[in-house]
């Protein structure tokens, strides 16, 4: 066996491998495993509703924010 | 019940709360709640009282909202009532749907719910409102305590552990293909691509995982001491520094297995220790969160709520029926039942007449009462009780370990020895290379994983025998601290005794009729009536119970109903005397008497039963050694008489929540060390002082969760089991220590010889492991004789 196939096969293995975990620290470190009981159940309520009330959550917040803004820059007209 | 009928389905309610939930969901298109709730059955929705408005003011405010980043406000709740997902997901929709709620996320194992809101769309007294009209209740708490830091640290943990793990996996079967190697022949250039690819996976691991050890080793040597995270860290990275030499020249073996190991492994006994760490600060926020922030208070004749700050001595406050005294003051001019249990741990309701002292605390049971104030907020009971407990929670007493004291002097030595290695190979070869290899060799030969593995592996096992036993271990550590104990200090109320009267004698008389008894006393929830039901319904199994009307409850006293046309009466004998019944019953236990047309039909002892076995448990103990004191809230002579009944002579009694702890201090002062065992609210600030508190599974949730242990049946025997668990444990602790200790007396000289092959070090390394893993197990092998 030549050595470029064993350093190929050695770094995309551990390559891989090292995305695995990175996507298993982004899980832990957002919060993800916190709460036990919800993470088993989430699958009963992952639908199509839950995903709209999602977007619709984030639009609330973008407008709450774009309001407060408004009022920050408001300046009277003298 | 409430039958409601639509055009086609039928819906049945069992009050008008429930309706009421029923068609708010209804109306917001959220009736898809009750087809996810599935078998789950729901407690039928309260009408809360109207205290709404203490959540705008603006002290509430500064104690528990914040503003964040994007300049909206954030407050942390826990709520109430929630049992499944479906509950979870009722709320969260519900305040997704408001107006003005930016963000809401509700933790469904430990009901805490994180809410955003834009202060000028809503305010939080209309948040709380609307969790309320669905049936749920939610108060606020503190975030930023101990827990959310708790939560972080076993993060962190979990990152480095996981990091340290994937590295050795996969570092592990390079190395076998070395090892193999090392024997059959392998071919230089292979060979060089395998150590490449173990260093890029050791880099990480040392400077990541192992920064732990770094940072440990750091602050060892600024407070001048000498550690085991030093030794790791030396070894580590000296074997770590020479692997790269090694590389680099290409001749001489590489250690980075030996490096992820070594890491990995001390990592994971760490972390066993950080990931038992319990968190009391939950609870806490639950009895911060009800303390009552107002009262009403009476001036010139008008009513107005006050909160409880600005309350002054001599002010005149209005207590209704189930309301929580807020400040300490005396009764005037007016008399009703206190629930004191949460100060004395007696469950018996207490009778205070005008004159008598109330406490902060207490709740008032059965009448408006009126009384003076004789203490601002911050002396009064409750507040102090609630400051000590926050405060001995986090300073809790230390016992060192006797790893961590052993592991001292070792790497001291260990050091202390390398360093002499080189000195000596310096002189006598007069090539550096073959000194530093030898010095390095001794550090990485005296591999410390038997010594960082000797406590975890043993208390591990230790605490999951105990868990079999149905005893609750929270922190492993504590194992080690209960079997160096000296005291230990009982509660008396629901430790030693059942916590609630049981009866021991049934007089009974002409014309008993013990259905009439039974309806009686089920219309009272008092702990006597509940006694004497027990009692009823195994002695006289299948009886038809007759409907009471004018059922009168007289305060201290006892009950009185008409059946018909018969009149009842039940309660003590100052209740017969005020009816006019003659009696000449005297008993030294509680008596109840019940008559029926005036005539005594029925007359019961009650007394609060020694649990089973409890007499022989203490003796055992007591012949070990162990002193054993009572500490209780009761009077004198009960405590006396259940003291002298299982053998101890050490009594405290009529202690306040506050005694009991400056006793453990004063204990401590003497130089004990000191196990309570308690069950109640009342033991709670005593259990947080003692070195290890054992809390009865069946106890108030403040007592259990501010405890190390916890025993699940309630029983005596489960002590003396959790101290015979916790003295094998430490004995194994000892052993795998000695026998670490041991094989570095054997394998350090070869090391400092020169003898030490890359094989000696990788066989002995997992060797020294393997036999303390394997003594370890024998804990859970071992039958009690």
């Amino acid at each position: 066996m030549s050595g470029s196939i064993i350093t190929m096969m050695i770094g995309i293995s551990t390559f891989l491998g090292a995305l695995g975990l990175a996507a298993l620290i982004w899980g832990i470190r957002t919060g993800q495993f916190d709460d036990q009981s919800k993470f088993i159940d989430g699958a009963r309520f992952d639908n199509e509703e839950e995903l709209r009330d999602a977007i619709q959550m984030e639009e609330k917040k973008k407008r709450a924010k774009a309001k407060a803004e408004k009022e920050k820059n408001y300046m009277p007209a003298d | 019940m409430i039958i409601e009928k639509d055009q086609e389905e039928t819906r049945y309610f069992c009050c008008k709360g429930c309706e009421g939930v029923y068609h708010l969901l209804q109306d917001e298109g959220l009736d898809t709640f009750y087809e996810k709730l599935g078998n789950q059955t729901l407690h039928p929705a309260t009408q809360s009282d109207d205290d709404l408005s203490r959540f705008d003011l603006e002290g509430f405010k500064n104690k528990y909202i914040k503003t964040n980043s994007d300049g909206f406000n954030e407050i942390s709740l826990i709520i109430e009532g929630i049992h499944c997902s479906a509950c979870v997901w009722l709320n969260e929709k519900v305040l997704h749907q408001t107006e003005g709620i930016i963000e809401a996320t509700i933790n469904y194992s430990n009901n805490k719910a994180k809410v955003v809101w834009d202060e000028e769309a809503i305010k939080l007294s209309q948040i709380i409102e609307k969790i309320r009209s669905i049936g749920y209740n939610a108060y606020p708490y503190d975030a930023s305590l101990q827990e959310e830091r708790g939560i972080k640290t076993r993060n962190d943990y979990y990152t480095r552990i996981l990091v340290g793990v994937f590295a050795t996996m996969n570092i592990m079967w390079l190395a076998i293909a070395q090892y193999a190697g090392y024997f059959s022949g392998i071919e230089k250039e292979h060979k060089n691509i395998l150590t490449i690819a173990e260093f890029v996976l050791a880099t990480p691991t040392l400077f990541y995982s192992g920064w732990i050890f770094f940072r440990g080793a750091y602050f060892g040597l600024k407070n001048h001491f000498v550690n085991m995270d030093l030794l790791v860290a030396t070894g580590a990275s000296l074997a770590y520094l020479y692997s790269i030499y090694a590389m680099i020249t290409k001749h001489g073996e590489v250690y980075f297995d030996s490096v992820t190991m070594i890491i990995t492994f001390i990592l994971v006994g760490k972390y066993l220790e950080v990931l038992s760490k319990k968190q009391a600060s939950d609870t806490l926020d639950k009895i911060i969160g009800t303390m009552p922030t107002e009262a009403t208070v009476i001036k010139e004749g008008e009513k107005a709520l006050v909160s409880v700050e600005n309350i002054e001595i001599d002010d005149i406050i209005e207590l209704k029926p189930g309301e929580k005294v807020a400040i300490d003051g005396i009764l005037e001019n007016s008399a009703a039942s206190f629930d004191e249990s949460s100060l004395t741990g007696e469950n018996e309701p207490a009778y205070k007449a005008s004159g008598d002292t109330i406490l902060s605390g207490t709740i008032c049971l059965d009448s408006v009462v009126r009384y003076r104030v004789t203490k601002r907020a911050e002396e009064s009971l409750l507040h102090t009780i609630t400051e000590m407990l926050s405060d001995s929670i986090t300073k809790k007493p230390y016992i060192e370990q006797l790893a961590n004291t052993i592991s001292g002097y070792f790497s001291l030595t260990i050091l202390s020895i390398a360093l002499a290695t080189y000195a000596f190979w310096q002189w006598y070869s007069g090539s550096f290379e073959t000194a530093l290899i030898t010095a390095i060799a001794v550090i990485v030969i005296a591999c410390p994983c038997a010594l960082g593995l000797a406590t975890p592996m043993a208390t591990l096992i230790g605490v999951s025998r105990a868990a079999k036993r149905g005893i609750l271990f929270k922190e492993s550590r504590m194992l080690e601290t209960m079997a160096k104990s000296t005291l230990l200090a009982l509660d008396k109320t629901g430790t030693i005794t059942e916590g609630k009267p049981s009866v021991i004698h049934l007089y009974t008389y002409d014309g008993f009729d013990p259905a009439l008894l039974l309806a009686l006393v089920q219309s009272s929830n008092h702990p006597v009536s509940q006694g004497i039901q027990e009692k009823l319904y195994t002695a006289y199994p299948n009886l038809i119970l007759p409907s009471l009307t004018d059922i009168k409850s007289i305060d201290a006293k006892g009950i009185t109903a008409k059946s018909k046309a018969q009149s009842l009466a039940g309660g003590n004998a100052s209740l017969m005397h005020s009816l006019g019944i003659e009696t000449e019953f005297q008993s030294k236990h509680t008596l109840f008497l019940f008559a029926q047309e005036g005539k005594i039909t029925a007359a019961i002892e009650l007394q609060d039963r020694i649990k089973k076995a409890a007499k022989e448990t203490i003796q055992a103990l007591q012949s070990q050694g162990l002193k054993i004191v009572m500490l209780t809230g009761d009077h004198e002579a009960s405590a006396h008489g259940i003291a002298s009944s299982v053998g101890i002579e050490a009594v405290y009694h009529s202690l306040l929540p506050t005694d009991k702890a400056s006793l453990i201090d004063r204990f401590h002062e003497a130089g004990e060390i000191v196990v309570m065992a308690g069950d109640g609210i009342n033991d709670a600030i005593a259990l947080a002082k003692s070195d290890i508190a054992c809390a009865m599974g069946s106890g108030a949730d403040i007592a259990i969760e501010v405890s190390d242990v916890v025993l699940l049946d309630d029983s005596l025997e489960r002590l003396a089991d959790a101290f015979e668990i916790s003295q094998t444990t430490f004995r194994t602790v000892k052993q795998n220590l000695g026998f670490s200790i041991l094989y570095n007396i054997v394998t350090v000289p070869l090391a400092v010889a020169g003898y030490v092959t890359p094989l000696i070090a990788a066989l002995s390394m997992s060797l020294s492991s393997l036999v303390v893993v394997a003594n370890s197990s024998r804990i859970k092998l071992r039958r009690k004789t």
